[in-house]
């Protein structure tokens, strides 16, 4: 099992990204992880669903949008978060059904696409590509767009600790 | 095409849920003080947590090729508080729309690609 708080860095760890640090094309390197029923069904009680009502090919199939646990931890892990980050837009294109009820071992990668201001707030684009490891199957891609806070905005006690390990 | 809408109930509790399964702390989905700091009324719903159930509702509505051919894209237009109700509505031609009691928080699409 691979809990999304396995492999993402979270908020307040390190210090949090710069929107200045942010390098358009840059690649967000390969991330391992191991989704099992367990991840699946705890996921899909946070969203009030229960997966035993949908079904591909006679089997218990996810949400496919339970990859969207795992989804920011492919940017985290390059660009640590800072806190106070709101999302913006989200877009998901799904190609094959996850299965429920077996571990299912995924690769995930991605690209910073674009970074822009709009209105005083300051935006990072990135998009990510999900693989099944075994047979290198698309099981989906997204875009997100979320917006960072700049220093000013962060909570005292987390400016002060970007100050303490800039 | 069919249409579908279904109604949640969001309490701060849901939230707090969908941080530990999403594995992360950003304060501004736990701390009023801060998100009050930030401009909003309340700690906000996690953005993809509202997109979830958007993605239930399709996947109910387009049955298991929405996990083969299925597109969702959303804008959050408008924050999410605690003890809302969020309406989440697929129109025929795939129009989605997330509403509370504020108005309108998601918008977008959720639609089958060509086969």
């Amino acid at each position: 099992m691979t809990r999304p708080s396995d492999v993402k860095p979270r908020e307040g760890e390190v210090r949090g990204t710069r929107w200045e640090e942010y390098v358009v094309g840059d690649h967000l390197p390969e991330m391992r992880f191991t989704l099992t029923p367990d991840v699946i069904r705890e996921y899909e009680e946070a969203i009030d669903c229960t997966h035993e009502r949908h079904e591909a090919d006679g089997r218990h199939v996810a949400v496919p949008s339970v990859l969207c646990v795992y989804l920011m931890a492919v940017l985290y892990r390059k660009y640590p978060p800072a806190q106070g980050g709101i999302m913006a837009a989200n877009d998901f294109d799904f190609h094959a059904p996850i299965r429920a009820d077996v571990d299912t071992d995924i690769v995930a990668d991605g690209r910073i696409e674009e970074k822009f201001e709009k209105r005083g707030r300051k935006y990072v684009r990135y998009s990510v590509q999900f693989r099944r490891v075994h047979d290198g199957e698309l099981i989906a891609t997204a875009v997100n767009t979320s917006t960072f806070p700049a220093v000013e905005e962060q909570p005292p006690q987390w400016r002060e600790q970007r100050e303490e390990v800039a | 095409m069919s249409a579908m809408r279904r109604t949640y109930h969001v309490t701060q509790e849901m939230i707090d849920r969908y941080g530990v399964i999403n594995g992360d702390r950003d304060i501004i989905h736990y701390d009023a003080e801060y998100a009050r700091q930030r401009g909003f009324d309340a700690p906000l719903a996690h953005g993809l947590m509202v997109q979830g159930y958007a993605n239930d509702v399709a996947m109910d509505l387009y049955g298991p090729e929405w996990c083969r051919r299925g597109s969702i894209k959303v804008k959050f237009v408008a924050p999410v508080f605690p003890d809302e109700d969020i309406e989440v509505a697929i129109d025929e031609s795939g129009e989605l729309t997330a509403t509370g009691p504020r108005g309108v928080a998601m918008v977008g699409t959720a639609q089958l690609r060509p086969a």
